[in-house]
Protein backbone atom coordinates (compact mmCIF):
# COMPACT_ATOMS: atom_id res chain seq x y z
CA UNK A 1 0.00 0.00 0.00
CA UNK A 2 2.86 2.39 0.85
CA UNK A 3 4.30 1.81 -2.63
CA UNK A 4 0.91 2.67 -4.12
CA UNK A 5 0.68 5.87 -2.03
CA UNK A 6 4.18 6.96 -3.13
CA UNK A 7 3.15 6.27 -6.72
CA UNK A 8 0.05 8.45 -6.30
CA UNK A 9 2.08 11.26 -4.67
CA UNK A 10 4.51 11.31 -7.62
CA UNK A 11 2.07 10.80 -10.47
CA UNK A 12 -0.42 13.41 -9.21
CA UNK A 13 2.40 15.90 -8.66
CA UNK A 14 3.65 15.44 -12.23
CA UNK A 15 0.10 15.64 -13.61
CA UNK A 16 -0.57 18.87 -11.70
CA UNK A 17 2.67 20.48 -12.90
CA UNK A 18 1.98 19.42 -16.49
CA UNK A 19 -1.52 20.78 -16.28
CA UNK A 20 -0.52 24.15 -14.82
CA UNK A 21 2.62 24.80 -16.88
CA UNK A 22 2.81 22.68 -20.03
CA UNK A 23 -0.74 21.98 -21.18
CA UNK A 24 -1.79 25.62 -20.69
CA UNK A 25 -0.30 26.24 -24.13
CA UNK A 26 -2.61 23.70 -25.76
CA UNK A 27 -5.96 24.88 -24.45
CA UNK A 28 -9.10 24.54 -26.53
CA UNK A 29 -11.18 27.74 -26.24
CA UNK A 30 -9.31 28.52 -23.03
CA UNK A 31 -10.10 25.15 -21.45
CA UNK A 32 -7.47 22.68 -20.25
CA UNK A 33 -8.80 19.31 -19.10
CA UNK A 34 -8.32 18.59 -15.40
CA UNK A 35 -6.15 15.48 -15.60
CA UNK A 36 -5.90 14.99 -11.85
CA UNK A 37 -9.69 14.87 -11.60
CA UNK A 38 -9.88 12.44 -14.54
CA UNK A 39 -7.22 10.19 -12.94
CA UNK A 40 -9.08 10.16 -9.60
CA UNK A 41 -12.35 9.27 -11.36
CA UNK A 42 -10.64 6.40 -13.19
CA UNK A 43 -9.09 5.06 -9.98
CA UNK A 44 -12.47 5.30 -8.24
CA UNK A 45 -14.16 3.41 -11.04
CA UNK A 46 -11.61 0.69 -11.65
CA UNK A 47 -9.49 0.65 -8.47
CA UNK A 48 -9.28 -2.52 -6.43
CA UNK A 49 -9.54 -1.37 -2.82
CA UNK A 50 -11.33 1.41 -0.93
CA UNK A 51 -8.09 2.51 0.72
CA UNK A 52 -6.49 3.06 -2.67
CA UNK A 53 -9.50 5.12 -3.80
CA UNK A 54 -9.55 7.27 -0.65
CA UNK A 55 -5.81 7.95 -0.84
CA UNK A 56 -6.04 8.89 -4.52
CA UNK A 57 -8.89 11.33 -3.70
CA UNK A 58 -7.03 12.91 -0.76
CA UNK A 59 -3.67 13.23 -2.56
CA UNK A 60 -5.22 14.47 -5.82
CA UNK A 61 -7.45 16.92 -3.94
CA UNK A 62 -4.52 18.23 -1.92
CA UNK A 63 -2.47 19.00 -5.05
CA UNK A 64 -5.45 20.70 -6.70
CA UNK A 65 -5.91 22.81 -3.55
CA UNK A 66 -2.24 23.78 -3.46
CA UNK A 67 -1.99 24.73 -7.13
CA UNK A 68 -5.37 26.41 -7.52
CA UNK A 69 -5.01 30.08 -6.70
CA UNK A 70 -8.07 30.66 -4.57
CA UNK A 71 -9.35 34.05 -5.64
CA UNK A 72 -12.98 32.99 -5.97
CA UNK A 73 -13.44 32.53 -2.25
CA UNK A 74 -12.74 28.81 -2.35
CA UNK A 75 -11.19 27.57 0.88
CA UNK A 76 -8.14 25.35 1.19
CA UNK A 77 -9.45 21.78 1.22
CA UNK A 78 -12.24 22.50 -1.26
CA UNK A 79 -10.97 20.03 -3.88
CA UNK A 80 -10.06 17.42 -1.23
CA UNK A 81 -13.63 17.45 0.04
CA UNK A 82 -15.04 17.40 -3.50
CA UNK A 83 -12.93 14.37 -4.43
CA UNK A 84 -13.81 12.56 -1.18
CA UNK A 85 -17.45 13.22 -2.01
CA UNK A 86 -16.80 11.79 -5.44
CA UNK A 87 -15.34 8.66 -3.81
CA UNK A 88 -18.43 8.18 -1.63
CA UNK A 89 -20.75 8.85 -4.55
CA UNK A 90 -18.97 6.39 -6.85
CA UNK A 91 -18.91 3.78 -4.06
CA UNK A 92 -22.65 4.02 -3.50
CA UNK A 93 -23.39 3.97 -7.24
CA UNK A 94 -21.02 1.07 -7.94
CA UNK A 95 -22.26 -1.01 -4.99
CA UNK A 96 -25.97 -0.45 -5.54
CA UNK A 97 -26.44 -0.11 -9.26
CA UNK A 98 -23.45 -1.50 -11.16
CA UNK A 99 -22.46 -5.11 -11.67
CA UNK A 100 -19.34 -5.95 -13.63
CA UNK A 101 -19.72 -9.27 -15.51
CA UNK A 102 -16.95 -11.58 -14.32
CA UNK A 103 -16.17 -15.26 -14.92
CA UNK A 104 -15.95 -17.26 -11.70
CA UNK A 105 -13.96 -20.46 -11.37
CA UNK A 106 -16.19 -23.23 -10.05
CA UNK B 1 -25.65 -11.67 6.96
CA UNK B 2 -21.99 -11.89 6.03
CA UNK B 3 -22.63 -10.53 2.54
CA UNK B 4 -24.94 -7.81 3.84
CA UNK B 5 -22.43 -6.22 6.20
CA UNK B 6 -19.61 -6.82 3.70
CA UNK B 7 -16.95 -7.90 6.25
CA UNK B 8 -14.36 -10.51 5.47
CA UNK B 9 -13.59 -13.03 8.21
CA UNK B 10 -10.14 -14.21 9.19
CA UNK B 11 -9.13 -17.85 8.79
CA UNK B 12 -9.81 -18.58 12.49
CA UNK B 13 -13.25 -17.05 12.29
CA UNK B 14 -14.02 -18.99 9.13
CA UNK B 15 -13.05 -22.22 10.92
CA UNK B 16 -15.32 -21.20 13.79
CA UNK B 17 -18.23 -20.72 11.43
CA UNK B 18 -17.45 -24.03 9.76
CA UNK B 19 -17.41 -25.89 13.09
CA UNK B 20 -20.72 -24.22 14.05
CA UNK B 21 -22.29 -25.42 10.87
CA UNK B 22 -20.94 -28.97 11.45
CA UNK B 23 -22.34 -28.87 15.00
CA UNK B 24 -25.67 -27.76 13.62
CA UNK B 25 -25.75 -30.82 11.38
CA UNK B 26 -24.82 -33.16 14.29
CA UNK B 27 -27.49 -31.41 16.44
CA UNK B 28 -30.05 -32.26 13.78
CA UNK B 29 -28.83 -35.89 13.79
CA UNK B 30 -29.01 -36.10 17.62
CA UNK B 31 -32.60 -34.86 17.60
CA UNK B 32 -33.37 -37.40 14.92
CA UNK B 33 -31.70 -40.15 16.96
CA UNK B 34 -33.74 -39.22 20.07
CA UNK B 35 -30.90 -37.87 22.30
CA UNK B 36 -32.39 -34.55 23.62
CA UNK B 37 -29.65 -33.89 26.23
CA UNK B 38 -26.86 -34.12 23.67
CA UNK B 39 -28.99 -32.06 21.29
CA UNK B 40 -29.49 -29.29 23.93
CA UNK B 41 -25.77 -29.22 24.73
CA UNK B 42 -24.87 -28.82 21.04
CA UNK B 43 -27.59 -26.21 20.57
CA UNK B 44 -26.11 -24.20 23.48
CA UNK B 45 -22.70 -24.41 21.83
CA UNK B 46 -24.15 -23.18 18.52
CA UNK B 47 -25.99 -20.26 20.13
CA UNK B 48 -22.87 -19.36 22.12
CA UNK B 49 -20.74 -19.32 18.98
CA UNK B 50 -23.31 -17.35 17.02
CA UNK B 51 -23.54 -14.87 19.91
CA UNK B 52 -19.76 -14.55 19.95
CA UNK B 53 -19.71 -14.06 16.19
CA UNK B 54 -22.41 -11.39 16.49
CA UNK B 55 -20.39 -9.58 19.15
CA UNK B 56 -17.25 -9.78 17.01
CA UNK B 57 -19.23 -8.46 14.05
CA UNK B 58 -20.71 -5.54 15.98
CA UNK B 59 -17.26 -4.72 17.41
CA UNK B 60 -15.82 -4.73 13.85
CA UNK B 61 -18.64 -2.52 12.54
CA UNK B 62 -18.29 -0.23 15.50
CA UNK B 63 -14.53 0.01 14.92
CA UNK B 64 -15.02 0.85 11.22
CA UNK B 65 -17.58 3.59 11.92
CA UNK B 66 -15.35 4.90 14.68
CA UNK B 67 -12.40 5.03 12.28
CA UNK B 68 -14.43 6.90 9.64
CA UNK B 69 -15.73 9.40 12.21
CA UNK B 70 -12.23 9.96 13.63
CA UNK B 71 -10.82 10.44 10.09
CA UNK B 72 -13.59 12.93 9.23
CA UNK B 73 -13.07 14.90 12.44
CA UNK B 74 -9.29 15.02 11.87
CA UNK B 75 -9.78 16.14 8.26
CA UNK B 76 -12.27 18.84 9.30
CA UNK B 77 -9.89 20.12 12.01
CA UNK B 78 -7.01 20.12 9.49
CA UNK B 79 -9.03 22.12 6.93
CA UNK B 80 -10.34 24.59 9.55
CA UNK B 81 -6.83 25.14 10.96
CA UNK B 82 -5.42 25.67 7.46
CA UNK B 83 -8.09 28.18 6.53
CA UNK B 84 -8.11 30.21 9.72
CA UNK B 85 -4.35 30.50 10.00
CA UNK B 86 -1.60 31.53 7.60
CA UNK B 87 -0.39 27.94 7.40
CA UNK B 88 -2.10 27.27 4.05
CA UNK B 89 -0.16 30.19 2.55
CA UNK B 90 3.07 28.61 3.81
CA UNK B 91 2.10 25.28 2.23
CA UNK B 92 1.35 27.02 -1.09
CA UNK B 93 4.61 28.96 -0.90
CA UNK B 94 6.63 25.82 -0.14
CA UNK B 95 5.13 23.87 -3.06
CA UNK B 96 5.56 26.82 -5.44
CA UNK B 97 9.19 27.12 -4.35
CA UNK B 98 10.10 23.48 -4.92
CA UNK B 99 8.07 23.29 -8.14
CA UNK B 100 9.11 26.57 -9.76
CA UNK B 101 12.27 25.23 -11.53
CA UNK B 102 10.28 22.34 -13.05
CA UNK B 103 7.36 24.61 -13.89
CA UNK B 104 9.66 27.13 -15.61
CA UNK B 105 11.05 24.33 -17.81
CA UNK B 106 7.54 23.00 -18.53
CA UNK B 107 6.34 26.51 -19.43
CA UNK B 108 9.25 27.01 -21.85
CA UNK B 109 8.80 23.54 -23.37
CA UNK B 110 5.05 24.05 -23.76
CA UNK B 111 5.61 27.41 -25.42
CA UNK B 112 8.16 25.99 -27.89
CA UNK B 113 6.00 22.98 -28.82
CA UNK B 114 2.90 25.16 -29.13
CA UNK B 115 4.75 27.67 -31.38
CA UNK B 116 6.04 24.83 -33.56
CA UNK B 117 2.60 23.21 -33.85
CA UNK B 118 0.92 26.54 -34.58
CA UNK B 119 3.51 27.24 -37.28
CA UNK B 120 2.69 23.99 -39.06
CA UNK B 121 -1.09 24.02 -38.61
CA UNK B 122 -1.79 27.65 -39.39
CA UNK B 123 0.57 28.45 -42.27
CA UNK B 124 -2.10 29.96 -44.50
CA UNK B 125 -3.62 32.02 -41.66
CA UNK B 126 -0.16 33.25 -40.68
CA UNK B 127 0.52 34.36 -44.27
CA UNK B 128 -2.71 36.40 -44.27
CA UNK B 129 -1.87 37.81 -40.86
CA UNK B 130 1.59 38.88 -42.07
CA UNK B 131 0.00 40.71 -45.01
CA UNK B 132 -2.44 42.44 -42.65
CA UNK B 133 0.35 43.35 -40.23
CA UNK B 134 2.49 44.82 -43.03
CA UNK B 135 -0.38 47.05 -44.02
CA UNK B 136 -1.04 48.00 -40.39
CA UNK B 137 2.67 48.69 -39.91
CA UNK B 138 2.65 51.18 -42.78
CA UNK B 139 -0.31 52.96 -41.22
CA UNK B 140 1.31 53.03 -37.79
CA UNK B 141 4.56 54.40 -39.17
CA UNK B 142 2.57 57.27 -40.60
CA UNK B 143 0.89 57.83 -37.23
CA UNK B 144 4.26 57.73 -35.41
CA UNK B 145 5.55 60.49 -37.65
CA UNK B 146 2.53 62.64 -36.75
CA UNK B 147 2.79 61.78 -33.03
CA UNK B 148 6.52 62.59 -32.91
CA UNK B 149 5.72 66.01 -34.24
CA UNK B 150 2.94 66.39 -31.64
CA UNK B 151 5.27 65.21 -28.86
CA UNK B 152 7.86 67.82 -29.78
CA UNK B 153 5.13 70.47 -29.83
CA UNK B 154 3.83 69.24 -26.46
CA UNK B 155 7.30 69.47 -24.89
CA UNK B 156 7.73 73.03 -26.15
CA UNK B 157 4.31 74.01 -24.72
CA UNK B 158 5.08 72.34 -21.37
CA UNK B 159 8.33 74.23 -21.14
CA UNK B 160 6.54 77.44 -21.96
CA UNK B 161 3.88 76.83 -19.29
CA UNK B 162 6.40 75.59 -16.71
CA UNK B 163 4.78 72.14 -16.24
CA UNK B 164 6.91 69.13 -15.28
CA UNK B 165 6.60 65.74 -16.92
CA UNK B 166 4.53 63.12 -15.12
CA UNK B 167 6.53 60.81 -12.94
CA UNK B 168 7.15 57.51 -14.67
CA UNK B 169 5.70 54.49 -12.88
CA UNK B 170 8.10 52.15 -11.14
CA UNK B 171 7.97 48.76 -12.82
CA UNK B 172 8.99 45.41 -11.41
CA UNK B 173 9.97 42.61 -13.79
CA UNK B 174 8.34 39.27 -13.00
CA UNK B 175 8.29 35.90 -14.68
CA UNK B 176 5.25 33.66 -15.29
CA UNK B 177 5.50 30.26 -13.63
CA UNK B 178 2.14 28.62 -14.07
CA UNK B 179 -1.53 29.11 -14.78
CA UNK B 180 -4.34 28.26 -12.43
CA UNK B 181 -6.09 24.92 -12.98
CA UNK B 182 -9.61 26.23 -13.41
CA UNK B 183 -9.57 30.00 -13.44
CA UNK B 184 -8.04 32.89 -15.35
CA UNK B 185 -5.16 33.58 -13.02
CA UNK B 186 -1.43 33.06 -13.28
CA UNK B 187 1.42 32.70 -10.83
CA UNK B 188 4.49 34.96 -10.99
CA UNK B 189 7.84 34.65 -9.27
CA UNK B 190 7.81 37.73 -6.99
CA UNK B 191 5.96 38.05 -3.70
CA UNK B 192 5.60 39.94 -0.46
CA UNK B 193 9.35 39.78 0.22
CA UNK B 194 9.99 41.63 -3.07
CA UNK B 195 7.52 44.39 -2.22
CA UNK B 196 4.50 43.13 -4.16
CA UNK B 197 1.14 43.93 -2.61
CA UNK B 198 -2.45 43.06 -3.43
CA UNK B 199 -4.22 45.11 -6.11
CA UNK B 200 -1.19 46.31 -8.11
CA UNK B 201 -1.69 46.43 -11.89
CA UNK B 202 0.22 43.98 -14.09
CA UNK B 203 1.13 44.80 -17.69
CA UNK B 204 3.19 43.32 -20.50
CA UNK B 205 6.27 44.94 -22.03
CA UNK B 206 4.03 46.57 -24.67
CA UNK B 207 1.88 48.30 -22.00
CA UNK B 208 -0.97 45.86 -22.51
CA UNK B 209 -3.05 45.39 -19.38
CA UNK B 210 -2.99 41.83 -18.08
CA UNK B 211 -4.63 42.04 -14.67
CA UNK B 212 -3.99 42.83 -11.03
CA UNK B 213 -2.23 41.11 -8.17
CA UNK B 214 -4.57 38.84 -6.19
CA UNK B 215 -3.21 36.64 -3.40
CA UNK B 216 0.35 37.45 -2.35
CA UNK B 217 2.61 34.72 -0.97
CA UNK B 218 6.13 35.20 0.45
CA UNK B 219 7.99 34.61 -2.80
CA UNK B 220 5.16 34.30 -5.32
CA UNK B 221 2.03 36.21 -6.32
CA UNK B 222 -1.14 35.38 -8.08
CA UNK B 223 -2.17 37.65 -10.96
CA UNK B 224 -5.94 37.75 -11.57
CA UNK B 225 -6.28 38.24 -15.33
CA UNK B 226 -8.75 40.80 -16.66
CA UNK B 227 -10.58 37.88 -18.29
CA UNK B 228 -11.26 36.34 -14.85
CA UNK B 229 -14.97 36.23 -14.01
CA UNK B 230 -14.30 38.26 -10.87
CA UNK B 231 -12.75 41.14 -12.81
CA UNK B 232 -14.51 44.33 -13.95
CA UNK B 233 -13.18 47.85 -14.51
CA UNK B 234 -13.84 51.06 -16.42
CA UNK B 235 -12.63 51.34 -20.01
CA UNK B 236 -13.09 53.60 -23.00
CA UNK B 237 -12.72 53.83 -26.74
CA UNK B 238 -10.49 56.91 -26.99
CA UNK B 239 -11.19 57.61 -30.68
CA UNK B 240 -14.94 57.94 -30.06
CA UNK B 241 -14.87 59.00 -26.41
CA UNK B 242 -17.19 56.18 -25.37
CA UNK B 243 -17.01 54.86 -21.82
CA UNK B 244 -18.14 51.47 -20.56
CA UNK B 245 -17.25 48.59 -18.31
CA UNK B 246 -14.99 45.65 -19.20
CA UNK B 247 -16.11 42.39 -17.63
CA UNK B 248 -14.15 39.15 -17.52
CA UNK B 249 -16.03 36.16 -18.93
CA UNK B 250 -13.50 33.41 -18.13
CA UNK B 251 -11.53 31.34 -20.65
CA UNK B 252 -9.56 34.45 -21.80
CA UNK B 253 -12.79 36.14 -22.96
CA UNK B 254 -13.80 39.73 -22.26
CA UNK B 255 -16.96 41.73 -22.81
CA UNK B 256 -17.46 45.49 -23.00
CA UNK B 257 -20.81 46.34 -21.39
CA UNK B 258 -22.94 49.35 -20.44
CA UNK B 259 -22.18 51.23 -23.65
CA UNK B 260 -25.04 53.68 -24.35
CA UNK B 261 -27.20 52.47 -27.26
CA UNK B 262 -27.02 55.70 -29.24
CA UNK B 263 -23.20 55.64 -29.41
CA UNK B 264 -21.71 54.14 -32.53
CA UNK B 265 -18.95 51.59 -32.09
CA UNK B 266 -17.20 49.61 -34.80
CA UNK B 267 -15.35 46.33 -34.97
CA UNK B 268 -11.58 46.61 -34.41
CA UNK B 269 -11.97 49.77 -32.31
CA UNK B 270 -9.25 49.88 -29.66
CA UNK B 271 -10.29 49.79 -25.99
CA UNK B 272 -8.07 51.22 -23.25
CA UNK B 273 -8.44 51.61 -19.49
CA UNK B 274 -10.12 54.71 -18.11
CA UNK B 275 -9.81 56.47 -14.78
CA UNK B 276 -13.39 55.52 -13.87
CA UNK B 277 -13.43 53.10 -10.97
CA UNK B 278 -9.78 53.76 -10.24
CA UNK B 279 -8.79 50.13 -10.57
CA UNK B 280 -6.07 50.55 -13.19
CA UNK B 281 -3.94 53.45 -14.46
CA UNK B 282 -5.39 55.28 -17.43
CA UNK B 283 -4.50 54.50 -21.04
CA UNK B 284 -3.39 50.86 -20.84
CA UNK B 285 -4.33 48.80 -23.88
CA UNK B 286 -7.06 46.21 -23.21
CA UNK B 287 -7.97 44.86 -26.65
CA UNK B 288 -10.04 45.35 -29.77
CA UNK B 289 -13.76 45.05 -30.37
CA UNK B 290 -14.60 41.71 -31.99
CA UNK B 291 -18.41 41.59 -32.23
CA UNK B 292 -21.10 44.07 -31.30
CA UNK B 293 -24.34 43.02 -29.60
CA UNK B 294 -27.25 45.43 -29.88
CA UNK B 295 -30.85 44.83 -28.86
CA UNK B 296 -33.92 47.02 -29.45
CA UNK B 297 -35.21 46.52 -25.91
CA UNK B 298 -31.90 47.03 -24.11
CA UNK B 299 -30.89 50.62 -23.26
CA UNK B 300 -27.25 49.60 -23.50
CA UNK B 301 -25.23 47.78 -26.12
CA UNK B 302 -22.35 45.42 -25.46
CA UNK B 303 -19.41 44.00 -27.37
CA UNK B 304 -17.06 41.06 -27.24
CA UNK B 305 -13.45 42.09 -26.86
CA UNK B 306 -10.43 40.32 -28.30
CA UNK B 307 -7.79 40.68 -25.56
CA UNK B 308 -4.52 42.27 -26.64
CA UNK B 309 -2.53 39.73 -24.62
CA UNK B 310 -1.94 36.06 -25.22
CA UNK B 311 -0.69 34.25 -22.12
CA UNK B 312 0.83 31.49 -24.26
CA UNK B 313 3.31 33.93 -25.79
CA UNK B 314 4.32 35.61 -22.57
CA UNK B 315 7.29 34.93 -20.33
CA UNK B 316 7.96 38.19 -18.52
CA UNK B 317 5.56 40.80 -17.16
CA UNK B 318 5.75 44.05 -15.25
CA UNK B 319 4.03 44.96 -12.00
CA UNK B 320 3.33 48.70 -11.71
CA UNK B 321 4.42 49.51 -8.17
CA UNK B 322 3.22 53.11 -7.83
CA UNK B 323 0.25 53.57 -10.10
Amino acid sequence: MIKRIIFFVLIFYILTLLQTSFLVHFNVFGIVPNFVLIAVIFINLFGSSDREKVFSAVIGGFYLDVFSLNNRGEFFGFYTLILLGLFLFSKIILEKYVRFPTIKKI
Amino acid sequence: MLTYVGIYFSEAEAKNIHSSLSSFLSHKNSVDEGKPERANFIALQIYGKIGLMGTLLSVKLHQNIKKVIVALILLSIFIVVLNFTDFSRNINDFFFLISSPIQKSFWQAGKSVSDFATGILKTSTIKKEIEGLRFENQELLGQIAVLTELKRENEILREALGLGLEKESELMLVRIISKDISQDSILVNKGEKDGVSKGLAVITGQKVLLGRVGSVYDRFSEVVLISNKESSFGARIPEREIDGIIKGEGGFNLSFVLIPREKEILENDTVVTSVLGGVYPEGLLVGQIKTIKKSDVDPFQSAEIKPAFNVNNLDYLFIIKND
